[in-house]
């Protein structure tokens, strides 16, 4: 299978991981504590925040391909744990649409999977450096009472969020790149 | 009287390169007032004022390529003021990547094309200049819509990325308007370009 082809694909899985995410954040906002807003830890807290990653165009577009891949292998690879933790606690989630949340917390998991093994591929097919991914460990906990609950689950959701459009970006530079020979593709 | 309070009523992005912020001010307290915005970048405490408050015009701010960062929270607040004090807006938090909503797409035309016997109409176009497509950073899709003149429905057609959408089927001559809008891959519809018109002959 061509590289276009494969990144194609992940282009897709990562497009629906990120809109996914978005759909969440909202259905969780329907019935958020307005304190939740204000206890809510600041971005700096996902315990992605110390990948170093492109802030722009200009500096995403001076990333090698390898690296692009890298960090966003990275980046999937540290919401494997967290997407369990946010799935285990969707079960018991003070929300009235906790089912709703839990089948899509499943969907995000089930995507997550199938990008990490697409990605796995198209790496191997690259630059060595594709193959190095950063560690970055999860071990914050959702807490027990109700407003806890639902403001870390929230908080750990936009953290999911802002770092699956960064994967997606970059795969969608990426597919740009492979797809060079076929402009109309982009 | 101190001014009323201002507020800001949006903040987007045409390319996710640059963004753009406008509020709507408060009474003016009878008295000459002054506008200013200041933001403050997540993970840092240093609040900056708006580089550029010409460019997109009255109660505005433009931040270019240089001021632009995304993934990054900005925290956005407009001061108005006047001799008997200040009055702030509420804060806005805003990340560049939720705000993007691209211009139309350019150079629209249609052309009236034939195929056995048949006519049609081959809508074509040109993405957004701003929107850097070519290197994946900006991903579009597109709809084109398109009624007969003086009908007032619209018929819609979802072109996905395509810049080239054909339209069979048509079922009585006269002229038609034809407009385009893009989406880009996480984020709102444009406007809808402007019109172009088509004549399209009667067929049966
Ligand atoms: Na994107
Ligand atoms: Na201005
Ligand atoms: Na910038």
């Amino acid at each position: 299978i061509p590289i276009t082809d494969l990144l194609d694909r992940a282009s897709q899985h990562s497009d629906k991981l990120h809109s996914l995410s978005t759909i969440l954040t909202q259905e969780l906002d329907s019935h958020f504590p307005p304190i939740g807003r204000v206890i809510m830890p600041r971005p700096s807290m996902c315990h992605t925040s110390s990948l170093e990653t492109p802030t722009d165009k200009d500096q995403a577009l001076q990333v090698s391909e390898a690296n692009l891949m890298s960090l966003a292998r990275s980046l999937l690879q540290a919401w494997m744990d967290p997407l369990v933790v946010l799935s285990t606690s969707a079960h018991t989630l003070p929300h009235p649409s906790r089912n709703s949340i839990f089948n899509k917390v499943q969907e995000l998991q089930e995507h997550s999977k199938n990008l990490g093994d697409g990605l796995n591929i198209v790496s191997g097919k690259m630059d060595p450096m594709a193959q190095t991914i950063s560690y970055l460990p999860y071990s914050n906990n959702i807490g027990q009472d109700k407003i806890s609950k639902l403001t870390n689950f929230q908080f750990l959701l936009s953290c999911f969020r802002r770092d699956s459009h960064k994967i997606d970006s970059f795969l969608k530079v990426l597919r740009c790149r492979a797809a060079k020979m076929q402009p109309h593709l982009c | 009287s101190p001014p009323g309070k201002p507020a800001l009523t949006s903040c987007r992005s045409p390319e996710k390169e640059t963004f753009t912020c406008w509020w709507k001010p408060g009474s003016d307290g009878g008295l000459p007032t002054t506008y200013a915005l200041h933001y403050r970048k997540e993970n840092s405490d240093t609040v900056y004022e708006c580089p550029d408050y010409h460019t997109a015009g009255e109660n505005s701010c433009f931040f270019n390529k240089n001021d632009t960062s995304i993934w990054v929270n900005y925290n956005i607040t407009v001061v108005a003021t006047n001799k008997l004090g200040s009055t702030f807006s509420d804060p806005v938090d805003i990340d560049v990547v939720y705000i993007v909503q691209p211009n139309p797409p350019e150079k629209v035309s249609v052309t009236l094309m034939e195929d056995r016997g048949m006519p049609f109409l081959r809508v074509s176009w040109e993405p957004p200049r701003k929107a850097d497509t070519r290197s994946g950073w900006i991903t579009l899709i597109y709809e084109i819509r398109i009624k007969l003149d003086g009908e007032n429905d619209w018929e819609m057609h979802p072109a996905g990325q395509q810049k080239l959408f054909n339209i069979f089927g048509l079922r009585s001559g006269g002229t038609y308007l034809v407009q385009v809008r893009c989406k880009p891959d996480h984020g709102f519809w444009s406007e809808w370009s402007s019109t172009s018109y088509i004549r399209f002959p009667d067929y049966f």
